[in-house]
C-alpha cells in the first residue's frame, strides 16, 4: 500500500505498459508508428529529467546526444556491424562527450549554463554537417537489410520502461537526494559534503546514454539522418519543453510531457497549415505553464487533488459550528 | 590552558581580502581537542569570513589552516567536510522543499561518515533526536519555526559525522529557555568528543561555556585567553562599547 500512495501512477502504468507491449498484435502500422514516437520522447524526457528537473541543471544541447547515437548507429552499421551491437558504442561515446561537455559547462551556474550547452550543441551540428564522413550536410543512409519495425518497437518501449525504472530507482537511494539538494541550493550541498561536480557529472553521463541509445533506434527505424534531423536545435527545444510541460523533477510529469508532444506533433505535422507554426505553438505553451502553473501538468494535478479533501474537511467543520 | 597536546586545528596568520576591504588580517590560533573554543567581536569583525576560509567556502588569501596535522588550502568546502569539519550558517538556508529527515539524511549520506541503508537511518534518527527534531521530522524544513530552524542547522552539520563543529550564532533570536537548552547541547556534544569552535554574540553563553576564546576586531585578532580574562580586557571592552577613556577626556 505504501508504495501505491507513494507512486499514484504505478497501477495505470503498468497497465499502460502491458498494452504498448500487446500492441503489435493488435493495432494497425500507423498507430504503432505514433506509439514508438511516444516511446522515443518518452525516452528523452524522462532522461534529460534526470539532470533538468531532479538536478535543475536546464541543458538545451541534448540533441547532441540524439546525433551521437545515431550516427554512431549509421556509421558502425556501413561498416559491417549488427546495429544492435552500434548501441552501447554510440550511448558510451555520448557518456564520454557528456563528461568532456560537463566539465567546463558544470562550473557555470543557472542561466549561464543553459546558454553554454545551447553552444555546445550547436557546435556539434556545425561540425557534423562539415565532416566528410559523416555525409555532411545531406547525411547518411542505412545498409539495406537492417529494417525490421518489430523488434525496434519493442526495443523502444523497453527502453522507455527501463529509462522510467531506473529513474525511479535513483529517485529512492542517495544519489536522488544528492541530486534535489543540488536543485535546491548548490553551496549547502556542498557543506554537507556531497561533490557537486561529481553528481552532476554522473547524471549528465547516464541520461546522455540513454538519450543516445534512443538516437541509435531512432536512426534503425528512419533508416537514415542528417545533421537537420538528428542534431535540430528544435529538438533540444522539445526534449526540454516536455517535462517543463509534464512537471519537472518528478516520474510522471515527463511522461505525460512525451504524451502530450507527440500528439501534438503528429497532429501538428499531419496539417499543412500547422506545420510551420509549431515552435509558435510550443513556445505559447511554455509561457501559460510558467505563468499559471511552474510545475507543470503534475502540479495542477497536485492542486486540484489537495483542494478536494480540503473542502471536505471544511464543510465538516462548518457543520460541525452549525450543530 | 587546557593539558597541551598536538592542536586539532591550527590557524596561522590567515588573511582574506574582498577587493579593497582586508576582512582578516594575519589571524593565527590553536584549538585543543574536545575544547569549546569561541570567536567573538563586534558586528563585521571577519568572525564568519573565517568560518568561511575554515571550511573552504572561500579561500584564504593568504595563510594555512591545518586540520589535524593536514593542510586544508586548495581543498573544496565537500572536501573538507568529509575530512570532519563543518560549519552551521549564522543565516540559516535549509533545503525547503526536503522534509527535515531529508534535510539531515543528506549530510548523512553524503558527509565524513558516508552511510547507508539501515546504518544511515539509525544516524538520522539519532541526531534528530539530539536536536529535539524527532516530531518534525516529517515537516517540509521550509515551515518550521526560527528555534527549529536553528536546531535542523545544527542538525545538519552533526549529520555529517564531524571532529570539528562551527556554530556561526546558533542562539541568535532565541529566548531564554531556548538559549540554556542550546548550551546544554553544546556540552552534551563537546562531551560526546566533538571539538566546538563558536561565533557567539551572547555574553552570558560565550563565558559559561568557552574555555578559551580569541577576540577579532577589523580582521585583526585582539584578544586570546580564557574567557574571565579576555572579557576584562579594556581592549576588548573598547572594541565592543567603545574607547569610554577617550570619551570622558573630550567631555
Amino acid at each position: 500500500m505504501g508504495l501505491l500512495r507513494r507512486h499514484p501512477a504505478l497501477v495505470p502504468g503498468l497497465l499502460f505498459s502491458a498494452a504498448l507491449l500487446v500492441a503489435p498484435a493488435l493495432a494497425e502500422r500507423g498507430t504503432l508508428n505514433d506509439l514508438w514516437n511516444m516511446a522515443f520522447f518518452v525516452v528523452l524526457a524522462a532522461a534529460w529529467n534526470l539532470l533538468g528537473g531532479f538536478a535543475g541543471q536546464v541543458s538545451l544541447g541534448y540533441s547532441a546526444f540524439v546525433g551521437i547515437g545515431a550516427y554512431t548507429t549509421v556509421l558502425l552499421a556501413n561498416a559491417g556491424w549488427s546495429p544492435w551491437l552500434t548501441l552501447p558504442v554510440g550511448a558510451a561515446l555520448a557518456a564520454a562527450f557528456s563528461v568532456v561537455v560537463g566539465l567546463p559547462t558544470f562550473r557555470l551556474r543557472g542561466p549561464y549554463f543553459t546558454i553554454a550547452t545551447i553552444g555546445v550543441g550547436e557546435a556539434v551540428r556545425v561540425i557534423a554537417s562539415g565532416l566528410e564522413f559523416t555525409g555532411g550536410s545531406s547525411g547518411v543512409r542505412m545498409p539495406p537489410g537492417t529494417f525490421d519495425f518489430n523488434s525496434n518497437y519493442y526495443a523502444m518501449v523497453g527502453l522507455a520502461l527501463f529509462t522510467l525504472g531506473l529513474v525511479a530507482w535513483l529517485q529512492q537511494h542517495a544519489f536522488g537526494l544528492a541530486l534535489e539538494a543540488i536543485r535546491q541550493d548548490i553551496d549547502g550541498a556542498e557543506a554537507l559534503g556531497v561533490n557537486s561536480t561529481e553528481v552532476k557529472l554522473q547524471a549528465h553521463a547516464i541520461s546522455s546514454a540513454l538519450v543516445a541509445l534512443a538516437g541509435g533506434l531512432f536512426a534503425t527505424n528512419f533508416q537514415y539522418i542528417s545533421p537537420g534531423s538528428v542534431f535540430d536545435f528544435r529538438l533540444s527545444l522539445t526534449i526540454v519543453l516536455m517535462p517543463i510541460v509534464g512537471g519537472m523533477g518528478t516520474l510522471t510529469g515527463p511522461v505525460l510531457g512525451a504524451m502530450l508532444f507527440s500528439y501534438l506533433q503528429i497532429k501538428l505535422l499531419a496539417s499543412p497549415a500547422l506545420r510551420d507554426s509549431y515552435l509558435f505553438i510550443y513556445g505559447g505553451l511554455l509561457i501559460v505553464v510558467m505563468l499559471f502553473e511552474p510545475k507543470g501538468i503534475m502540479g495542477l494535478w497536485e492542486r486540484l487533488w489537495s483542494k478536494l479533501p480540503r473542502r471536505r474537511t471544511t464543510a465538516i467543520a462548518e457543520a460541525r459550528r452549525a450543530s | 590552558m587546557p593539558a597541551e597536546s598536538a592542536p586539532i586545528l591550527a590557524v596561522s596568520s590567515v588573511s582574506k581580502r574582498f577587493g579593497g576591504l582586508l576582512a582578516l588580517d594575519t589571524v593565527s590560533f590553536q584549538v585543543q581537542p574536545k575544547e569549546i573554543f569561541s570567536v567573538i567581536g563586534p558586528n563585521g569583525a571577519g568572525k564568519t569570513t573565517l568560518f568561511s576560509c575554515l571550511v573552504g567556502a572561500v579561500h584564504p588569501t593568504s595563510g594555512s589552516v591545518r586540520f589535524r596535522g593536514q593542510e586544508l588550502s586548495g581543498l573544496r568546502n565537500d572536501q573538507i567536510v568529509t575530512r570532519g569539519l563543518v560549519r552551521t550558517h549564522q543565516i540559516v538556508k535549509p533545503f525547503r522543499d526536503m522534509t527535515v529527515a531529508d534535510n539531515v539524511r543528506v549530510g548523512v549520506l553524503y558527509g565524513r561518515l558516508r552511510l547507508r541503508g539501515a546504518k544511515a537511518r539509525e544516524q538520522v534518527d539519532e541526531v534528530l533526536g539530539r536536536t529535539q527534531l524527532v516530531h518534525r521530522a516529517d515537516a517540509k524544513a521550509g515551515v518550521l519555526s526560527i528555534g527549529e530552524l536553528k536546531r535542523l542547522e545544527i542538525a545538519r552539520a552533526l549529520a555529517t559525522g564531524p571532529e570539528v563543529l562551527c556554530l556561526d550564532e546558533v542562539m541568535g533570536g532565541l529566548n531564554p529557555a531556548e538559549i540554556q537548552q542550546a548550551m546544554a547541547l553544546v556540552r552534551a556534544l563537546r562531551d560526546t568528543g566533538l571539538t566546538i569552535l563558536m561565533i557567539e554574540h551572547h555574553v552570558h553563553a560565550v563565558a559559561g561555556l568557552s574555555d578559551r576564546l580569541v577576540v577579532l576586531n577589523f580582521g585583526k585578532k585582539i584578544a586570546e585567553g580564557q574567557p574571565g580574562e579576555v572579557l576584562r580586557d579594556p581592549a576588548v571592552v573598547a572594541a565592543y562599547l567603545g574607547d569610554e577613556t577617550k570619551e570622558e577626556a573630550r567631555a
